[in-house]
C-alpha cells in the first residue's frame, strides 16, 4: 500500500491506519527537529506536534509532491516557528531565571568519554558553542545545513521541500558552512581570551 | 593548495571521500597551517556533535503518545486546558503584576527615606512648638 493510498483510507475515516504513516516517518521527523532544537524532549514534543498537525491537514494533501518532501516542509516549518516563538519567550525566561523558577535545560545527550571530567567539560562546552553556531545561522542557512547534514538529503531533495533551485540550495550550504566554520573560530578565541 | 581550498575539501577529508592526490594535498596543507589545522579541528568536533545529535532516537511511547493525542477530542487539543490557559495568560500576567508591584513599593518605600523639603513643621510637632506663643524676651523684662 502506496503513502497515497493510505492517506486517501485515512481522509475517508480510517484513523488507525495514520498510525503506518507515524511509525514509518517518525524518525525522519524527530532528527529534523533534533537538528533544530538540539533537545531531545523538545524535539519529541514537536515530532508530536507536527504529527498532530500532518493529521489535519492531511485532507489538504493534493500528491502534487511526495509525502515525504510534503511532511518535511511541516516539519522545517514548525521547527522555525518554534524557534522564533522561543526567541520571543526568551525575556521572560531570563526573568523566571532571576527568579529561580527556571532550573534551565541541561543538555540531554550522553556524553562519549564519560570517565575523565575533562573530557566531559570540554565536550559539553563543545557542544554548546556547536549548537550556538547553528542557531545563529540565517534560517534558509540552517534549514539547508540541517536537512543535509541530520537527515542526509541531497541538494535535489532540499530544493524540492525549500521551494528552490539546486544551485541556490548548493550556495546556501556553502554560505552556512563557511559561516559555521567562522562563529566556531570565534567562539574559540573569545573563550582563549 | 591554498587555505580556500583547503577549507572547502574539509568535510570530504573528513569522511575519507577524497582522491588519493587531493588528500595528501590536503594533508600537507594542514601540516604547514595552523589556522587551517584549527578550523579542520573545529569542523571535526562539529560533525562529530551534529552525528550524535543525529543518532539519537525518539521516545519508544511516541507513536502511542501521537495516536492518543489525534484521538482525544477537538477541544483538548486546541489547548483550552486550565494548564495552557495558565502557560499562556496568567503566568506571564501574575509575573509582569509582581514586577510592577515590586517597582511600585521599591519607588514608595525610596520616598519614605528622602528629607522633607518643606520648611513647615509636620502638624505633630507644631503642638510642641511654643516659639510663636511667648517670646522669652517678654519674660526677662518683667
Amino acid at each position: 500500500m502506496t503513502d497515497n493510498d493510505i492517506i486517501a483510507q485515512i481522509v475517508q475515516g480510517d484513523r488507525n491506519l495514520f498510525r503506518k504513516l507515524v511509525e514509518k516517518y517518525q524518525s525522519m521527523v524527530f532528527r529534523t527537529c533534533m537538528g533544530f532544537l538540539h533537545h531531545k524532549d523538545d524535539a519529541d514534543d514537536l515530532t508530536q506536534e507536527v504529527f498532530i498537525q500532518t493529521y489535519q491537514t492531511l485532507p489538504a494533501f493534493k500528491g502534487d509532491a511526495s509525502f515525504s518532501t510534503w511532511i518535511y516542509r511541516i516539519t522545517v516549518n514548525a521547527s522555525l516557528n518554534k524557534i522564533r516563538k522561543s526567541q520571543k519567550n526568551q525575556f521572560l525566561q531570563r526573568l523566571e531565571s532571576v527568579l529561580g523558577s527556571d532550573t534551565g535545560k541541561e543538555y540531554s545527550i550522553p556524553i562519549a568519554d564519560a570517565d575523565n571530567p575533562e573530557n566531559i567539560l570540554i565536550s559539553s562546552e563543545h557542544r554548546e558553542w556547536v549548537q550556538r553556531a547553528l542557531n545563529s545561522l540565517p534560517e534558509n542557512q540552517r534549514t539547508a545545513i540541517v536537512l543535509s547534514k541530520y537527515d542526509d538529503l541531497s541538494q535535489k531533495e532540499i530544493a524540492s521541500i525549500m521551494n528552490t533551485t539546486e544551485g541556490a540550495v548548493e550556495a546556501l550550504i556553502q554560505r552556512a558552512k563557511s559561516n559555521l566554520r567562522e562563529k566556531l573560530s570565534a567562539l574559540q578565541k573569545k573563550k582563549k581570551k | 593548495m591554498n587555505c580556500q581550498l583547503c577549507q572547502k575539501e574539509f568535510e570530504s577529508y573528513l569522511r575519507g571521500s577524497l582522491p588519493e592526490g587531493i588528500t595528501i594535498q590536503v594533508k600537507a596543507h594542514l601540516e604547514s597551517c595552523k589556522t587551517c589545522a584549527q578550523s579542520y579541528q573545529l569542523m571535526a568536533i562539529a560533525d562529530r556533535i551534529m552525528d550524535e545529535e543525529k543518532s539519537m532516537q525518539s521516545n519508544p511511547f511516541l507513536v502511542t503518545r501521537i495516536m492518543s493525542a489525534i484521538e482525544e477530542p477537538e477541544q483538548n487539543r486546541e489547548g483550552f486546558s486550565l494548564t495552557a490557559v495558565f502557560q499562556k495568560v496568567l503566568k506571564p500576567f501574575l509575573i509582569s503584576a509582581s514586577l510592577a508591584a515590586a517597582i511600585f513599593a521599591g519607588v514608595v518605600f525610596g520616598n519614605l527615606s528622602l528629607p522633607t523639603t518643606s520648611s513647615d513643621l509636620p502638624v505633630e510637632l507644631s503642638y510642641m512648638n511654643d516659639s510663636a506663643l511667648e517670646s522669652v524676651d517678654l519674660f526677662s523684662k518683667l
